[in-house]
């Protein structure tokens, strides 16, 4: 009895040891959290000081990412899972974490001059080890501590700018939503554990092969897991707080809200979906199958039609860009769902695929509205005409964001709606891609307008041109180049998310 | 070693680039020229290299060089990747070797133009894109520099886009731009189609593969309509690049751009590309002896067609543009007959002294402070003794006088004419010879000799610099000398029993299409031979001999007299055929007027607006309704979303 002690322990402190080692990108991130947190009481006069410490955890951070050695496996018991799949979306998000500081370093409305920016960059830094966190959890307690570690963090930040009075009623309504959310999330889990006996995926797994009794009960509890899921990706119905929160926040955190948080949302979800219902025998195959009985084809594909069309038929009504953007975000959840839906390969590399090129041109918009309103202090479209010609770098980087995102060659964001339409006819889903293709024409209708106002409204208007300081305008390039560099050389882009589809499933 | 070939297309991408972005900050002309010019020099060793390397090697079979996968979906892989052959390294040696020259010689030519880096950024980009064409090792990539080259003529025809320029409808240069280009679209939708159809049937778009599965299939392929086919299409590409009928009509309004420009694009390089790609899939073509013939006599009548104009522009440049045509015609010629040394021989010639003309009539230009007409010459020879002397030669050798390098690919042509086509082609094309001789001749005495017809006192024409001048020689010497490069076995066996240089160069690429054609590899000796090379220098040196008599007399009595004479002809030719008018009255009209009368006013505004505006109503209907949902209020919010994961359940349970 002893020596079986012994051996216990023995095994645990060498599963420990060695998650620990794995685990090394994330302890970075907490450790530059507690050391911006020591920063921030020292220099508390520096605006940027605490954003370049952050900028240095994320470095640090990729560097551990880069070095780690390519695993896949469990660590704590079971808890937590390091795979590609995980990876690809870390990177994501350290990308994000590098995009929101810079873009932060250039607001006007974040820096202004009797705000400190400590405790800011200090929460990005926790969202994004929340996010880490998400990606790789196994268990579902884990996923909703994780799950809450971003969100706290968010309504913070999405009310940073708290004397501005829509960011601070942004920030309630998004506490009062994610509450919301999170409970109907939580209840789900408890009646999943109370059905199956266990919060890991891959028991839930291996308890849903054997299961032959009533199904109700089981789809009451996916639904209000998916719920949780569904809120951070913000597809419809789970989306009512997205348009005042991302027109509330602060422009960076918006950006980084639509892009990473919703990765964070997607990344879970499809490890959810594939580690929890998916036949583990037959993982690796082009098609899977599924375990249970319920019909999660169907649903994805009702959730994605629902927030492709609403996304852009509310978007087109709208006269602020920001909440055009909002809109727009809630469309694109909608299109990377339908990768989703097809559940196989394929359509989880297409949404690997989507994820990065919307990274790039969802920041590259949100930053040059973020831009625009430095200058000229509005974000409403009336306001934008002719600022083409007061702004060339700007009109142009917003052109070239815009047809991405409406996902015309030769842009990154082509790539993205290729692979996913791909996916979706090969899976013979031919009524979606035709819902999908059709939505993008409705979004080019919003996208152009802005263009419309941007270039060809008050060409006549002498006003100033808008100056920018030549890091700004580098900041532009960052993210323009890209777009169009992977609009033409995606291949290497495919091979990434080709091999980094491969999600531990337990087996 | 042969890896080097990557650097051979880097360097005038870096120049591009370079160039193109830094261009504004770069003050110096002279910054700007070197570095432009350097890229392409540099490309030029590096060639070199590889061409020597090539010798001493003997590569056999193409070495391919990948430099990365472009497009990857399912069946279908793109790479970028290169191909170091005989044939792709003697015609990236052109393009780099004249394209070095003509680089240099911008730098005097363009000198004070205020729009000096955008000229030397767009002269890189062209030779980036010849350099893809040329190297590239499956049709994609030759297609993407195809078009690529395609773009950049267009961007230097209407280089000098605020000057005028005349034509049939064309008023300013930006006219000929878009003429160049559209005209080019047409032979560009033969090459696409051809490509799809290769993938189709070969199921790969790699220039090694496609032959290898031809020349294996040669019983099954040969003579198919699918063969036919694919290389009727390519070649109607070629028709459009290389400016042959029924596309010809481009060429000569492309001369509105600056005369480096017609050198290098529209004379010595890209229009041979056309030659180059039925060389490159020389046993597609010779699996098809429809499109032969029809190569062959495209040729001949394009050649001949376009001498009879070349004989009455008085623009310096239209004269060598019709002379570009023509001798384009000659390789084609060539090629039709099987003969494919004799015609990328010919590409090699002509690019030296076509190249050599074009920068000749700049320098004459310059001199003259843009002035064009050659009616308004006369005994420049004085005042430009050395750009007189590398004209003269450029001219001997373009006529075909012995020795000189014209001479003897155009008798490779000739002979392989007669040989495979018959002897009307023969004479047709020795006639086209003999107005070549004629039109030079006449362009050299109106221009160099004779007396001043301009006006003295406000013209003080003047030799140009030496950055303009040494190009001249170098192209000069090799106008006189490249010619014994490919030396007809004819003259050759006195020598040695071997075929020439190039064609010994060349035998790896052609060995495959030479077997299918049945050419032997020795060759025989026939005296008629002899006979036909006699007929070619003596037409050649009474087309020199009538064109002095009639131009050395300075009131011009006896050309007047001719023309007055036969003047239904005179107009004919003088107008081109009028080849540009019938193809506004047949083509262009009609299609711009449906276009407007049907397509636009009724069916655009009546049918199409119709569907988007109604489907347009439609849609922000819908929206405005959905809109109403995003109330704000919070409570709403979350009953919302209840209602909708109940709506959800229902719908999953009652589907159960």
């Amino acid at each position: 009895m002893d020596s079986l002690l012994s051996l216990f322990i023995g095994q645990y402190v060498a599963d420990l040891k060695r998650s620990l080692a794995l685990f090394a990108p994330e302890l970075v991130l907490a450790t530059a959290f507690v050391l911006l947190v020591i920063v921030d009481l020292i220099f508390q006069k520096s605006k940027y000081i605490t954003g370049v410490v952050a900028l240095l955890g994320f470095a640090v951070a990729t560097i551990f990412m880069i070095v780690s050695p390519a695993n896949t496996s469990f660590g704590f018991w079971q808890m937590y899972v390091f795979d590609p799949f995980s990876n690809f979306f870390k990177y994501i998000f350290l990308i994000s974490g590098f995009a929101v500081v810079l873009i932060s370093f250039f607001s006007n409305e974040l820096n202004k001059s009797d705000r400190t920016m400590g405790e800011y960059y200090t929460l990005i830094l926790g969202m994004t080890l929340g996010m880490f966190v998400i990606s790789s959890a196994g268990n579902l307690i884990l996923i909703y501590l994780a799950l809450e570690t971003m969100s706290l963090s968010s309504y913070v930040l999405a009310g940073y700018t708290k004397e501005i009075k829509r960011a601070s009623e942004a920030s309630l309504k998004y506490v009062i939503y994610g509450a919301l959310a999170s409970g109907l999330m939580i209840y789900g889990i408890s009646i999943l554990y109370g059905l199956t006996g266990t919060l890991s995926l891959f028991q839930i797994n291996a308890f849903l092969t054997q299961y032959q009794g009533p199904v109700f009960p089981l789809v009451v509890a996916s639904l209000l897991v998916l719920v949780g899921f569904g809120y951070k990706i913000s597809a419809v119905p789970f989306h009512f707080w997205t348009p005042d929160v991302y027109e509330g926040a602060p422009v960076a955190i918006t950006a980084y809200l639509s892009v990473a948080s919703k990765a964070a949302g997607f990344a879970v979800f499809m490890r959810f979906l594939k580690a929890g219902f998916i036949d583990p025998t037959n993982a690796s195959e082009q098609v899977w199958t599924m375990v249970s009985s319920i019909d999660w084809k169907f649903i994805v594909a009702v959730l994605s039609v629902l927030s492709m069309t609403i996304g852009n038929f509310v978007a087109l009504w709208q006269t602020n860009v920001k909440r055009m953007l909002a809109y727009s975000s809630i469309a694109h959840a909608g299109y990377m769902l339908m990768g989703v839906t097809v559940m196989t390969e394929g359509g989880y590399i297409a949404v690997m695929i989507y994820f990065f090129t919307y990274l790039l041109m969802n920041f590259g918009a949100f930053y040059v509205v973020q831009l625009i309103a430095n200058e000229i202090g509005s974000e409403e479209l009336e306001d934008y005409n002719g600022l083409g010609y007061r702004s060339p770098l700007l009109g142009t980087a917003m052109a070239i964001f815009l047809v991405s995102l409406t996902g015309l060659p030769p842009t990154a964001g082509f790539v993205g709606k290729l692979y996913i339409f791909q996916a979706v006819i090969n899976s013979n889903m031919i009524w979606l891609a035709v819902v999908g293709v059709l939505n993008s024409v409705v979004s080019l209708a919003y996208y152009a307008k802005v263009f419309r106002n941007m270039w060809l409204r008050g060409v006549d208007s002498n006003s100033a041109p808008l100056k920018y300081s030549i890091y700004a305008q580098l900041l532009v390039y960052a993210f323009v180049i890209p777009t169009l560099y992977y609009g033409i050389f995606w291949t290497p882009l495919v091979f990434w998310a080709k091999s980094s589809v491969m999600m531990f499933i337990g087996k | 070693m042969f890896d080097l070939v990557q650097l051979i297309i880097l360097f005038p991408l870096l120049g591009f680039i370079g160039i193109g972005v830094l261009g504004k900050y770069l003050k110096s002309e002279k910054v700007i020229g070197i570095i432009g010019s350097s890229t392409v020099g540099i490309s030029f060793i590096i060639s070199v290299i590889l061409f020597f390397h090539i010798i001493s090697t003997g590569l056999a079979k193409p070495y391919i060089v990948d430099v990365f996968t472009w497009i990857a979906t399912g069946d279908f892989s793109v790479k970028v990747s290169y191909q170091v052959d005989q044939l792709s390294i003697l015609f990236s040696l052109i393009v780099t070797g004249v394209g070095f020259l003509i680089h240099v010689y911008s730098i005097g030519y363009m000198h004070g133009d205020r729009s000096f880096a955008r000229f030397f950024s767009y002269l890189n980009l062209f030779i980036f894109m010849m350099l893809n064409l040329v190297l590239a090792s499956n049709y994609l990539l030759t297609f993407l520099g195809w078009e690529g080259v395609g773009l950049a003529s267009y961007l230097l025809i209407g280089f000098w886009y605020d000057r005028k320029f005349p034509g049939v409808r064309i008023t300013w240069t930006g006219d000929a731009g878009n003429k160049a280009f559209i005209v080019n679209r047409i032979g560009d939708f033969g090459f696409l189609i051809a490509m799809f159809l290769i993938f189709a049937n070969f199921g790969t778009l790699s220039y090694t593969e496609v032959q290898d599965i031809a020349y294996l299939g040669k019983s099954i392929y040969f003579d198919t309509g699918l063969i036919t086919a694919i290389t009727l299409l390519l070649f109607l590409g070629c028709t459009g690049k290389s400016a042959q009928l029924p596309l010809a009509v481009w060429l000569p309004d492309a001369m509105a751009g600056p005369t480096p420009v017609s050198a290098l694009i529209h004379a010595a390089t890209m229009v041979t590309a056309g030659i180059f790609l039925i060389a490159r899939n020389s046993v597609l073509f010779s699996l098809a002896p429809i499109t032969m013939e029809v190569v062959l006599i495209v040729g001949v009548i394009t050649a001949f067609w376009a001498a009879t104009i070349g004989i009455t522009q008085n623009d310096i440049k239209k004269v060598l543009a019709y002379s570009t045509v023509s001798q384009l015609g000659f390789m084609f010629a060539a090629l039709g007959a099987g003969a494919f040394v004799a015609g990328v021989f010919h590409v090699m010639t002509h690019a030296f002294f076509k190249g050599l003309l074009f920068l000749g009539a700049g320098s004459v230009i310059h001199g003259m402070h843009e002035e064009q007409n050659i009616k308004k010459m006369g005994n420049l020879a004085k005042y430009m003794p050395t750009t007189y002397k590398t004209f003269l030669l450029a001219s001997l050798a373009i006529a075909g006088v012995p020795l000189f390098s014209g001479f003897f690919s155009k008798d490779a042509i000739l002979w392989a004419v007669y040989n495979d086509g018959g002897f009307i082609w023969w004479l047709i094309l020795t006639i086209a010879a003999f107005f070549t001789a004629f039109y030079m001749f006449r362009l050299v005495y109106l221009v160099f000799h004779g007396k001043e017809r301009f006006d003295h006192h406000k013209l003080h024409p003047h030799e140009s610099p030496k950055v303009i001048t040494v190009p001249l020689a170098v192209l000069a010497f090799l106008s006189v000398f490249g010619g014994f490069l490919g030396i007809p076995y004819v003259f050759g066996f006195w020598f040695s029993h071997h075929p020439n240089a190039l064609e010994n160069f060349l035998m790896p690429i052609f060995a495959k299409s030479n077997n299918i054609l049945g050419v032997p590899l020795e060759h025989e000796l026939h005296a008629i031979e002899y006979l036909f090379i006699a007929i070619a220098i003596a037409v050649a040196l009474i087309g020199i001999k009538v064109a002095i008599n009639y131009y050395s007399d300075d009131k011009l009595l006896r050309p007047r007299r001719i023309a007055e004479k036969f003047k239904a002809a005179f107009d004919l030719s003088l107008n081109k055929y009028y080849l540009d008018e019938i193809y506004f009255y047949l083509i262009v009209d009609p299609i711009v007027n449906g276009s407007r009368s049907f397509l636009w006013k009724k069916f655009d505004v009546g049918v199409v607006d119709g569907i988007v505006n109604g489907s347009a109503t439609v849609v922000q209907k819908i929206s405005e309704t959905l809109r109403r949902i995003q109330t704000g209020i919070a409570q709403n919010y979350a009953l919302l979303m209840i209602a909708g994961i109940a709506a959800i359940l229902a719908w999953v349970v009652s589907s159960f």
